[in-house]
């Protein structure tokens, strides 16, 4: 299928086809642009301006969650302000929910270039847009784009992004497991003049808030987003009266600029190539038990970045995100690890970035599919890998190499819908948010971080037991991290975590469940590191949890309980939770990173004290010889990592190959360089691993295991899917080193993910 | 003999005494702090203000009505990471509580690098390892019904594993304990019994809020630092009452106030950032003999940037706190902190060529390079002496000799890498970090509903008066005054001094509209009954006590609440009514007109009370008469200054701070100079002094 690069006949205006935003934009002559900046402001006026249009942003953010008060707003900070220059790159955005990020300065390309005409960008104007072809994440997530004027010219646009409880569709909530198009979901708005001449149109604001269920909610984050860009307008405009116009977009244009240099400064730095990562999402819509296939590529050539999703499945059911979600998905993981010194200004960055994906995939999915899903889906399995592929093409700096970051926990979102009657009486729905408490992956150079929320949204908090308990009908068994799940590795990935609960003054509450990354994993390690656990649903039928309570020995893990244990499938609609129903749900933790076999003993022992990693992954995962007491035994575990390595190996060793190491590619390979040419080495053993421009795997010891040997809380996937599913690992020929791990459908080949240049 | 009312001060490096006798008059004594055992140096300082006013220890100790003291141990404790070995027993399925954070890093307000950069910041430490976690069988439901019943079983088996395990404190939180405390409080009597040398702490007794994250935190912070502090107060105490003083010690505390040595003892967090704390508490009444209710205090130290923020008369206040990334639940007033001072270093960002001040510190060691510790990163205070705001040979009074020529050649790299003039750049260096100031000012005033346009800026701390004025202008404030003389002296010790005893009892339940008055007078009357026998236990006779209540309160289905005080303890239907009026006034007071939702239904979350018994205060000497006239000898020289106003260096006068007298006033550009600060008077501002000795500058004279 061809990437929107080679689709030249096609356009793509967010219509039928997701919006591309093209280098030049067509914007109507009405429309006046404020297109002068000193280009020589001084280094103090920069700094202070700087710092203001900072202060700018954030007090924009601030207003949206102070108003709103909604828990969306407040707990898992699902919104997002950002200010943008005057033809729509990115000056700042908040560090909210990052995703949003990605998907705001397409809604205001898109607006220039389709509504400056009719009906006219004026002053005083502000416009709301959730359209996810247009660019929004889904459709909960409602825009809006404030341009801010100067003497009638278009200085900059302020504007923001907050995810509503519920703007329609067939499902409360309006993340629609079970649509299998658009027509099923929340309301659609392509931009749309709501403030006109700085008055609400009521008209259409009471379109907007028709389709919702909870509109009394919406009318209040609407006037959230309303206060939060009026606050950032008038803040501008007493910047540009201070400092005159010229000096204040010299600033911003400047911010970018900047952004861009350091971007290029580090791009000088890295070798070109391509790298790969492969993963996939199980179940499009109920009943499904297949999985769906989601490449990500990645090319450098000097400057330029080119991402790409070739080979991904085709979009189906309900699992769908659009462009723009898949494109903020990926901007997410680029601006942490190749812009974090910008502070969230990443607009000179995408100077040199392509997006350039194929359409009709479930990531760049065309109109009419399913999206209400995507930021826990479709764009959650897009991110990730993200981390992968950049990582990998910065390892070789050894600087660089520090910002490294696995994939962290939720990696697929072990979603809990749930409604019914509360302990009040009153009419309830909400999806358990608990998993947004994640877990970061492992570091090249330190552990991951256990429930250290997810990297996407880095400031948010999870809401206590209490507050949940206040305003639903639940009991809370236990929230508690879990020893192993994070992965293997040199360095651990975080730990994960569990909440389990009981029905509590109800008769029943009505489940729906919405998963993915179930039955194989989705935070894979890298560089030799193993995966995360698995997320899980327990559902015990008619347990004896009552017995338990009423003899005041409380269980500490669903599986102390006895009843029904039921297998509940990924997309299962409408099920019934009595009192005495345990449901527990496990997230995915963070990734690995590098061979468990090079993590020290000290740290396996805190690891023991700490319950991070049990006895028995400790043995067999990590090669350690422990003792009853848990103690681990250095000279036993080097023995036993050294017999193990050598097993492997099984004395045909081959010869070192003594080239010059042109740079290591990841912490197990090198790219040496002889008479002869390139090739792969072990950066151990000095090996030869097979030519530069060959897949080093196939020169690699290669071993098939069932992913359940990955991780010990990984199961059986047969429960969820007919596919079979590997866990791959390639040994070094000449040392039995550890090279990399792969998670692989069987039927899919090996991923030749290291393609240098 | 007069009575005293005495307050102390421990530093790092001096404990001062100050005490303050009937008429107002001030005596003040220093002595060496004596770490670990501050006690000993507490004595020495009280002798030698004895000493001083010519009275025998036992005499003076006597005389003395209050003594008042903040202690540093407890946060100490913190810094150093040297606090108690902590055991916590929580609800069994909750032990991770603490370690989970809520799933985050702890990093919401904090420094936008860690945020973006997750590799750079991981979690804090924990507080109480896992391994020393249990939870125990029990529950209670959001009714505050017991679902499970505690199983003492477990209960004595964790105690004693815990006890085993060698814990000296052992921290108790349990889930819904606000509403139900007795599992706790049986868990805590069962420890008495098996553990009775550990020191107990349980989270309905210290701090009954709805959140089991903040809770369980500042349960088992209290247990930190609880052994610690105990020993401290418990020993001070007893030397104090050896020495002859009879009325209870009085401890400043973290709400503003003072508590008594019995409640340190059980509630040590209660002390943690008294410090800061009671410079605001001293503000608030300076403030009020200077009739300005409306006040920002700002303390600008060698590392750190603190603001407090005083609103008709009245400390703003907060209910959450932050330390080492935890995040936990005590009633404080509200001191936000920047990491920028004098210390903050300035660089460049390479790639960008842009000009950055902090927020790392070269902090007090190695500090600027002027100091000559080895300090090569220039820093704000490196700017100020080079642009002339400093003397090299008149700091700090003239007991440290600044190297300008260091700092210069430190600035010069940068400038010329910037291409730019050295002045120009040490300007740019103040420039930025004013207005670094001037945004957290901003963020504590304009982010609460407040116009910082109404307020006077109060500037302590010896790096603040160099760059006060700027800030100021910045923000439209229209003075800037910097306590001087007794004034300032008093500021230091007021904290203690003039504290009110204060007890802030809180009890949760959410109930919505609408509401049952039967039950909200109920909440209210238990916790006025609280207040009272505090105050009672504390020596202090009912007609002196005073009780203000506040309830806050939320619009149903939203997060934010609103602290709504009411004119009394007890509400008729009437005064219910009116509640709304307020919650409404007061929400749009915050969120902006037209933010509440009227007509929506509302909860109440917190009940408070506030018990108070108002302690003597120090009284001030006025001056009789104001005096246009400068002294002659005011002026002590001269220096090339450069302003950023007129973008050159001038010919700048100096003046001896303590040679202008009440009423005396001097135009910009120009700096007043004393012991421990330089006021900086750009020009087109004035500095004066006014009736008490305070120096006060005008930010922008029209």
């Amino acid at each position: 299928m061809p990437r929107i690069s080679e689709l030249t006949e096609v356009d793509f205006n967010g219509v039928e086809n997701p919006y591309v935003p093209p280098r030049e934009l067509r914007i109507s002559d009405k429309l006046k642009l404020h297109r002068n900046w000193s280009e020589d402001v001084d280094p103090v006026t920069y700094e202070v301006v700087r710092h203001n249009l900072w202060q700018i942003n954030e007090e924009h953010g601030a207003t949206i969650q102070r108003l709103s008060g909604s828990p969306v707003a407040m707990y898992a900070l699902d919104l997002n302000p950002s200010i943008l220059t005057e033809d729509a790159e990115f000056v700042y955005f908040g560090p909210y929910m990052q995703y949003m990020s990605g998907v705001t300065d397409t809604q205001v390309k898109w607006t220039l270039e389709f509504r400056s005409d009719n009906p006219g960008i004026n002053e005083g104007d502000m416009f709301i847009a959730n359209d996810p072809w247009v660019g929004a994440a889904h459709q909960q997530d409602v825009m809006l784009l404030c341009p801010v004027f100067w003497k009638g010219e278009l200085f900059c646009w302020v504007t923001n992004c907050l995810h509503q409880y519920d703007i329609g569709g067939i499902t409360p909530g309006s993340f629609c497991p079970s649509a299998e198009s658009v027509y099923e979901e929340g309301i659609l708005l392509p931009p749309l003049k709501i403030i006109e001449n700085y008055e609400v149109r009521r008209d259409i604001e009471a379109v907007y808030l028709r389709a919702s269920r909870k509109p009394d909610l919406v009318a209040l984050d609407f006037r959230a987003q309303i206060a939060g860009n009026t606050t950032a307008r008038e803040r501008v405009l007493e910047l540009i009266k201070r400092y005159g116009p010229e000096v204040v977009k010299g600033v911003m244009k400047r911010v970018v600029d900047n952004s861009e240099k350091a971007y290029l400064e580090k791009m000088s730095r890295l070798p070109d190539g391509e790298w790969y990562d492969r993963t996939y999402i199980e179940a499009c819509r109920p009943g499904d038990r297949r999985t769906h296939r989601v490449v990500l590529g990645l090319r450098k050539e000097g400057n330029k970045l080119t991402f790409f999703n070739d080979g991904s499945a085709a979009q189906e059911g309900a699992m769908n995100a659009t462009y723009s979600g898949w494109r903020g998905s990926i901007m997410v993981a680029a601006n942490q690890l190749l812009c974090w010194d910008q502070y969230f200004a990443p607009g000179g960055a995408l100077r040199h970035i392509d997006f350039d994906p194929t359409p009709g995939t479930l990531n760049c999915a065309d109109f009419p599919a399913s999206v209400s899903t995507a930021p826990i889906q479709s764009m959650e399995i897009s991110l990730y890998p993200a981390y992968n592929v950049i990582s990998k093409m910065i390892y070789p700096d050894q600087e660089m190499r520090r910002d490294i970051m696995c994939i962290g926990g939720t990696s697929q979102w072990p979603a809990t819908i749930f409604r019914g009657i509360d302990q009040w009486g009153e009419r309830y729905g909400y999806l358990l948010v608990d998993p947004i408490g994640g877990a970061i992956g492992a570091f090249s150079v330190a552990d991951g971080i256990n429930t250290g929320g997810q990297s996407r949204t880095p400031i948010c908090q999870l809401p206590n037991i209490e507050h949940t308990e206040q305003s639903f009908p639940l009991l809370f068994l236990y929230r508690k991290e879990l020893a192993d799940s994070g992965g293997a590795g040199e360095y651990r990935g975080g730990l994960s975590a569990e909440s389990c609960f009981i029905p509590h003054n109800t008769e029943t509450v009505t489940q729906d469940t919405l998963s993915s990354g179930n039955a194989v994993p989705t935070s894979s390690g890298m560089m030799g590191g193993y995966p995360s656990a698995t997320n899980a649903y327990t559902f015990v039928r008619n347990s004896d949890v009552f017995e338990r309570l009423k003899s005041s020995t409380m269980p500490e893990d669903a599986s102390e309980v006895k009843g029904d244990t039921v297998v509940l499938q990924l997309r299962e609609e409408n099920f019934e939770q009595h009192p005495s129903d345990v449901y527990a749900v496990r997230w995915t933790g963070g990734g690995g990173f590098g061979d468990p076999f090079e993590r020290s003993v000290e740290d396996i022992e805190q690891d023991l004290d700490d319950y991070a990693v049990t006895a028995a992954a400790a043995r067999d995962i990590y090669g350690a010889v422990v003792s009853n007491d848990g103690r681990v035994d250095a000279l036993a575990t080097a023995e036993k990592r050294g017999k193990i390595r050598r097993d492997r190996v099984n004395g045909g060793a081959p010869q070192a190959r003594e080239g010059e190491i042109a740079f290591s590619a990841t912490s197990g390979l090198d790219m040496r360089k002889d008479g002869a040419g390139r090739y792969w080495a072990c950066n151990k053993c000095a090996a030869d691993l097979g030519p530069a421009n060959e897949n080093y795997k196939d020169y690699c010891l290669r071993e098939d295991n069932a992913v359940s040997s990955s991780n010990p809380l990984i199961g059986e996937p047969g429960a969820f899917i007919d596919d079979k599913a590997e866990f791959r690992q390639f040994f070094c020929r000449g040392c039995g080193t550890l090279i990399d791990n792969e998670i692989a459908v069987s039927t899919d080949p090996i991923l030749f993910d290291l393609r240098p240049a | 003999m007069s009575s005293y009312l005495c307050g102390l001060d421990i530093g790092g490096t001096f404990t001062d005494c100050v005490l303050i006798d009937e008429s107002g008059r001030l005596t003040i004594a220093k002595a060496p702090s004596t770490p670990p055992n501050f006690a000993a140096g507490v004595m020495t300082a009280i002798e030698r203000a004895a000493v001083k006013i010519g009275l025998e220890v036992h005499d003076l100790l006597d005389a003395i009505t209050v003594l008042a003291h903040g202690t540093t141990v407890g946060t100490n404790a913190i810094i150093q990471r040297r606090g108690a070995k902590v055991g916590l027993i929580t609800t069994r399925g909750h032990n991770d509580v603490i370690h989970i954070m809520r799933g985050s890093r702890g990093l919401s307000g904090q420094d936008i690098k860690m945020i973006v950069h997750i590799p750079e910041s991981s979690k804090p430490d924990p507080l109480v390892p896992k391994k020393l976690i249990r939870g125990v069988s029990e529950r209670v439901d959001c009714f505050g019904k017991v679902v499970v019943e505690l199983n003492e079983d477990e209960v004595r088996q964790a105690i004693i594993e815990l006890r085993d395990a060698g814990c000296e404190a052992l921290a108790i939180c349990c889930l819904w304990s606000f509403l139900e405390p007795a599992h706790e409080l049986r868990i805590k009597a069962i420890a008495a019994e098996l553990a009775p040398d550990l020191y107990l702490t349980c989270s309905a007794e210290l701090a009954p809020k709805w959140g089991e994250y903040e809770r369980t935190t500042a349960v088992a912070l209290n247990a930190y630092i609880g052994p610690t502090t105990v020993g401290y107060v418990t020993r001070l105490d007893q030397q104090l009452k050896e020495m002859g003083y009879k009325p209870p010690l009085q401890i400043t505390q973290c709400a503003g106030g003072t508590i008594t040595v019995r409640k340190a003892q059980q509630a040590p967090l209660l002390t943690l950032d008294s410090g800061p704390v009671s410079g605001v508490t001293g503000s608030v009444y300076l403030g009020q003999l200077m009739q300005h209710p409306n006040v920002i205090t700002t303390d600008l130290g060698g590392t750190s940037f603190d603001v407090g923020v005083i609103h008709n008369g009245a400390p703003v206040v907060s209910y959450k706190s932050l330390v080492n990334q935890y995040e936990y639940f005590l009633p404080k007033v509200d001191v936000q902190t920047l990491g920028t001072g004098g210390g903050s270093k300035v660089w460049i960002d390479k790639t960008t060529k842009a000009l950055r001040v902090g927020p790392d510190s070269a902090g007090a060691s190695p500090g600027p390079v002027c100091y000559g510790n080895g300090g090569t990163v220039p820093t704000t205070t490196d700017a100020d002496l080079v642009l002339g705001y400093l003397d090299p040979d008149n700091f700090a009074g003239g007991t440290m000799q600044l190297d300008r020529d260091a700092a210069v050649a430190a600035l010069q790299l940068l400038a010329d890498e910037l291409e730019m003039d050295l002045f120009e750049l040490a300007s740019g260096v103040a420039t930025i970090a004013e207005f670094q100031m001037a945004d957290l000012i901003r963020k504590v005033t304009v982010q609460k509903g407040l116009d910082p346009r109404d307020f006077v800026v109060f500037a302590f701390g010896g790096a603040g008066p160099v760059h006060m004025g700027v800030a100021a202008r910045e923000l439209d404030v229209s003075k800037v005054i910097v306590p001087q003389g007794d004034t300032a002296a008093v500021w230091c010790a007021f904290g203690a001094a003039s504290a009110d005893i204060l007890h802030v009892n809180e009890k949760v339940s959410i109930m919505s509209s609408p509401f049952d008055v039967g039950r909200v007078n109920g909440l209210l009357a238990e916790l006025g009954e609280l207040g009272r026998a505090h105050l009672a236990e504390d020596g202090v006779a009912a007609d002196r006590h005073q009780f203000q209540f506040s309830i806050d309160m939320r619009h149903r289905g939203q997060i934010n609440e609103v602290e709504v005080f009411l004119e009394r303890g007890e509400l008729d239907a009437e005064g219910l009514e009116g509640l709304r009026a307020r919650f409404v006034e007061r929400y749009e007071q915050l969120y902006g007109h037209g933010a509440a939702l009227h007509g929506a239904r509302l909860e109440m979350v917190t009940f408070r009370c506030r018990a108070s018994a108002t302690s003597m205060k120090p009284q001030l000497v006025a001056a009789d008469s104001l005096s246009d006239v400068v002294a002659g000898d005011a002026q002590s020289g001269q220096r090339d200054i450069y302003w950023a106003e007129s973008k050159r260096v001038e010919t700048t006068p100096i003046y001896n701070g303590y040679k202008l007298v009440a009423g005396n006033a001097v135009d910009g550009p120009c700096v007043v100079e004393t012991t421990t600060t330089s006021m900086v008077v750009h020009p087109g501002q004035r500095i004066e002094v006014d009736r008490l000795g305070n120096f006060v500058i005008d930010p922008a004279v029209a």
